[in-house]
């Protein structure tokens, strides 16, 4: 089984974000980079897979050169090469720019299915898996916290509102994957050793036949407002009049009710 | 037999008396007593040899140092005394043999060497004396054994089993006999002689024992006491010399490894652990398969008596885990032996074809290939035993649950009586599982995620570090590094909400003392300590060196702590990366301030307070007196002592990456708060974040965390200090 896991390298959940004076994106400095959670996901479900049913795991990461390490961090997980398109043109891609570039690093590659994140932690946009599917003509399931590979075909499980929904797919497919799916593996030291000496290929995009060129662009990056200060209900002492401050309160202050 | 030459003034005895010709049977059988002896060391040596890889730890050279050791814990005891009962019980077997092994050596110098050379000396005043310490050792011998008999099997304390499950071998009854045979019979012989010749000889009244027995023996005839007496002679002869022959192949063994464990005791500070050097390089990590323990982790097993010293402090093994420090060293032994024949085998083959290719031709190879032949001969008439299935030492075994219930306390080791090293194994074995299976409890996993993203065991940011400092106008080292002592605050002063009560209390009393000091900021990073206890010895050293590589970067020099997992990493690990310091715990340290008059408590702030020995500070580095000295210093303050305190103290549970785990049954914390409520304490002190936590849930979970509270000893002499108006629970609504 050729399974392929796409991987993002963002900041740490708890990492400080500062955004850069003239608004045109975070200030990197101090920053600890880490591989997207969601993606995570994938690439455990990915080495899952391959656990069971033999094959090849390879990881494709679109970021900078730190992104290096992210790919090593797969590797160490016990995937079995990567490739790292790295190009100054697409730093800045945006999600169809970035499924463009991968899925042209995937085309030319045997696969039977392709796991992403259901979506990156830093922009939260959610769309790369969908465009990637769409790109290269196969399925797509999203957000799915169970699966079951059968032969050519996979039942994929994802949570909707009260419910969950069984998808019965075809293979090739892609996968995004969401919290719920596995639990990751903690990489073990023979894993990062040998995680040095993996094969890892460095594309640009001239070398996938990609432009670069995005559709959406970021216009400006604003740090949200600081959090006012919690407020603490005195009016009146009885636990009614508490309650009507309250209601009085979300109401014509928070405007949310 | 005449005894003129033996007379008043003259007094002594006749060595060989009624046994004349029995001389050189006696030798013959001695010799092969001791062939026995010595092919049964052999043979063990051979299995730890073969077994156990090269130890990397040097056991050797410091001689002065291991042979007061030797004399002070073999010799004299000292461990062993620790424990009354059992310390006296085994003092006087001990003692009572060792006198008359050197009874019996005189004995044998007398009769060989001195009265044919004529200056016989077991004679006059010397020999009375001689004659009533022998017999008092002997009386001791027995007292000691029916001391041992009542506790292994009228008493029997739990610790001289498992789970209220004695764990009593026929060896252990084998041996006690033996012991008590080899002594009544030697009392027989002495009576039956002394009702012979009681009448030439009255001064044998000083053999008490012998002289009482012989009374009582009044009335036999002369013939009948010397047919007695060589049949008895037979059967005394044969009891020692089959003691001699049996201490290989049983639990007598203990009196060659023992002593040779206590000359082998590590002299590196208290809970060093080896570190991994190449991680490039090596194949595999930690102890997976018994042959990755060491040949002296092995032979440590073998110098275990089962005394159950250390099960009976074990936090752990008290709260009902499966972990016992004495069967998980049982069970490690158990297992080589049930290895030993295939070791064994392998390693004759190995040197059979090194010599046969000529490779060794050393001394060693030729006594070696020697014994090997004596070995051969005896296994055509002693059928190997039958391997038992492969099993897997960790998980197998060793149950993961005890793998992973040990707390890094430290009281097995500290009490053993037998200087075995218990925590250095446990860690081993935790290495193989997180650094060669990354298979642990995923809660650990999360936590050594946090470590390696943020530094920190709870994951919250790095760059808030220095956070709770913001107010209080310290220096970060960027901003001065000229301070004089760094204070490296650790994660739980950092990051945990009590935890940095802590760190304020302490900065403000540096403060008032006007101590030169700094902090690293959000440079600092997380010890390493959880990762280390844990088995992550990877993640140890990487946090290990980053902290090492901003420090030497600073040309820090001292450095105060607040946490005794910090204190100990810094002061004893980092040496290993090269980060040498001058490291004080705060306990210490406030000691120190209070004796140089640079702060004064003028407050009272609880009348009776307990203090909790945190096993870092205690059993790790020997810091009792400071804190005890520091809470005495505090006005009206009564300090009460809970009974299991300094090296004997109970774990509050944290130690050993337990703090970042699930525990499950009885909860060692609680088990401790609830010797601390017994004192009848208002305030339990510790010296300790984690303590302080672990302290505080145990409180709560008992109910009494209106009445009582834990605090640590900067918060209690901050407060003592009176400098700081305490400020009433604000009242939010009528401001
Ligand atoms: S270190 Fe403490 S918890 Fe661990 S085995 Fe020894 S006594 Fe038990
Ligand atoms: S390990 Fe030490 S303390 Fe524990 S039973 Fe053995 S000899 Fe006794």
């Amino acid at each position: 089984m050729n399974i392929i896991a796409c991987v993002k390298q963002v900041p740490d959940t708890e990492a400080q974000i500062k955004v850069k004076a003239d608004g045109s994106g975070i200030d990197e400095g101090g920053i600890k980079w880490v591989m997207n959670p969601y993606d995570e996901f994938g690439v455990e479900e990915a080495l899952r897979l391959k656990e069971k049913f033999g094959g090849e795991v390879t990881i494709v990461c679109l970021g900078p050169a730190r992104a290096m390490e992210t790919i090593r961090t797969a590797l160490a997980m016990g995937a079995d090469k990567g490739i790292h398109i790295d190009d100054p043109a697409l730093y800045e891609a945006d999600s169809y720019a970035t499924a463009e570039a991968l899925a042209a690093a995937i085309k030319g590659l045997p696969y039977d299915i392709i796991f992403c994140g259901q979506r990156a932690i830093d922009d939260d946009s959610g769309q790369v898996g969908s465009i990637l599917a769409e790109l290269l003509g196969i399925p797509v399931v999203t957000m799915v916290t169970k699966l079951e590979v059968e032969g050519n075909s996979a039942k994929a499980t994802r949570p909707i509102e009260g419910a969950q929904l069984v998808i019965s797919t075809s293979l090739p497919c892609v996968i995004t994957a969401t919290k719920g799916l596995n639990e990751p593996r903690y990489a073990s030291l023979p894993g990062i050793m040998k995680a040095k000496k993996k094969p890892v290929d460095i594309k640009n995009a001239a070398a996938l036949g990609v432009s670069g060129a995005s559709k959406a662009k970021v216009v400006k990056f604003v740090p949200p407002p600081a959090r006012p200060p919690g407020k603490i209900i005195c009016a009146d002492d009885t636990p009614e009049g508490k309650a009507a401050e309250l209601v009085k309160l979300l109401r014509e202050e928070a405007k949310v009710i | 037999m005449e005894l003129s030459h033996f007379k008043i003034g003259h007094e002594g005895r006749e060595v060989f008396w009624n046994a004349e010709h029995f001389e050189p049977f006696l030798f013959f059988f001695t010799f092969i007593a001791l062939v026995i002896f010595a092919y049964g060391l052999y043979r063990r040596w051979l299995i730890w040899s073969a077994i156990g890889k090269a130890e990397p730890e040097d056991r050797k050279s410091n001689w002065k140092v291991r042979l007061k050791n030797l004399v002070i814990d073999g010799l004299l005891q000292r461990k062993v005394l620790q424990d009354r009962y059992p310390g006296i019980m085994h003092a006087l077997i001990f003692f009572g043999f060792l006198l008359l092994f050197f009874g019996a050596a005189f004995d044998a110098t007398e009769f060989h060497v001195a009265e044919p050379l004529g200056f016989a000396f077991l004679t006059g005043k010397f020999y009375l004396f001689f004659s009533f310490l022998m017999d008092l050792a002997g009386l001791a011998i027995l007292v000691g054994v029916f001391m041992a008999l009542d506790r292994r099997y009228l008493s029997k304390p739990d610790r001289l089993g498992y789970r209220g499950k004695p764990d009593n071998t026929p060896d252990d009854a084998i041996a006690l006999l033996l012991i008590a045979g080899i002594v009544i019979t030697g009392f027989f012989i002495e009576a039956l002689r002394i009702a012979v010749t009681w009448q030439q000889t009255p001064w044998e009244v000083w053999s008490f024992v012998g002289w009482t027995l012989a009374s009582a023996l009044n009335g036999i005839s002369e013939p009948t006491a010397r047919a007695l007496h060589k049949g008895m002679w037979w059967v005394h002869t044969f009891l020692a010399l089959g003691f001699i022959a049996y201490i290989p192949f049983s639990r007598l063994l203990h009196m060659i490894t023992t002593p040779a464990n206590y000359y082998m005791a590590t002299l590196r500070p208290t809970g060093t652990i080896e570190p991994i050097r190449d991680f490039e390089n090596a194949e595999s990590f930690g102890v997976g398969t018994i042959e990755e323990f060491t040949w002296k982790q092995l032979f440590d097993s073998d110098a275990c008596t089962r005394c159950g010293r250390c099960q009976e402090g074990c936090p752990a093994y008290l709260t009902g885990k499966p972990l016992s420090p004495k069967k998980l060293i049982q069970d490690i032994k158990t297992y080589w032996l049930e290895k030993a024949p295939a070791a064994i085998q392998a390693k004759k083959e190995e040197l059979r074809a090194k010599m046969a290719a000529g490779e060794e031709t050393d001394k060693c190879a030729k006594v070696l290939a020697f014994l090997d032949k004596i070995d051969q001969a005896i296994d055509k008439y002693v059928p190997a035993r039958p391997e038992t299935g492969e099993k897997a030492l960790v998980g197998e075994v060793i149950s993961l649950d005890e793998l992973w219930a040990c707390t890094n306390c430290m009281y097995c080791m500290e009490n053993c009586s037998a200087a075995i090293e218990h925590v250095p194994k446990i860690i081993g074995m935790r290495q193989y599982k997180v650094l060669m299976e990354a298979d642990f409890a995923p809660e650990l996993q999360l936590t050594y995620r946090n470590m390696e993203n943020n530094s920190n065991p709870w994951g919250v940011g790095s760059h808030l570090r220095g956070e709770w400092a913001k107010d209080l106008g310290i220096k970060t080292l960027a901003e001065d590094p000229n301070v004089e002592y760094l204070f490296y605050v650790g994660c739980a002063g950092s990051f945990d909400d009590r935890g940095k009560k802590v760190s304020i209390a302490f900065a403000k009393i540096l403060q008032a003392a006007g101590v030169s000091f700094g902090i690293l900021g959000s440079e600092e990073g997380c010890c390493g300590d959880s990762a280390m206890r844990g088995g992550n010895e990877y993640l140890y050293q990487s946090l290990a060196q980053a902290n090492i590589e901003v420090m030497n970067g600073y040309g820090v020099k001292k450095i105060l702590t607040i946490c005794p997992h910090g204190y100990n990493a810094l002061k004893k690990d980092y040496p290993h990366f090269g980060g040498n310091y001058e490291v004080y715990h705060h306990t210490e340290f406030i000691a120190k301030l209070i004796s140089e008059r640079k702060i004064k408590l003028k407050k009272s702030v609880a009348d009776y307070v307990t203090y909790h020995d945190s096993c870092f500070l205690g059993r790790y580095n020997d810091i009792y007196d400071e804190p005890r000295k520091v809470l005495k210093a505090v006005p009206g303050l009564q300090l009460l002592e809970m009974e299991r305190n300094l090296a004997k103290s109970f774990c509050c549970g944290a130690g050993g990456a337990r703090m970042w785990m699930e525990e499950h049954g009885e909860r060692i914390n609680d088990a401790r708060a609830k010797q601390a409520i017994e004192t009848g304490a208002q305030t339990i002190a510790v010296g300790c974040p984690f303590c302080l936590t672990m302290m505080s849930d145990g409180l709560k979970t008992h109910g009494k965390d209106e009445t009582m509270n834990a605090l640590d000893i900067a918060e209690i002499v901050w407060k003592a200090m009176d400098l700081e108006e305490e400020k009433p629970p604000v009242d939010v609504c009528k401001t």
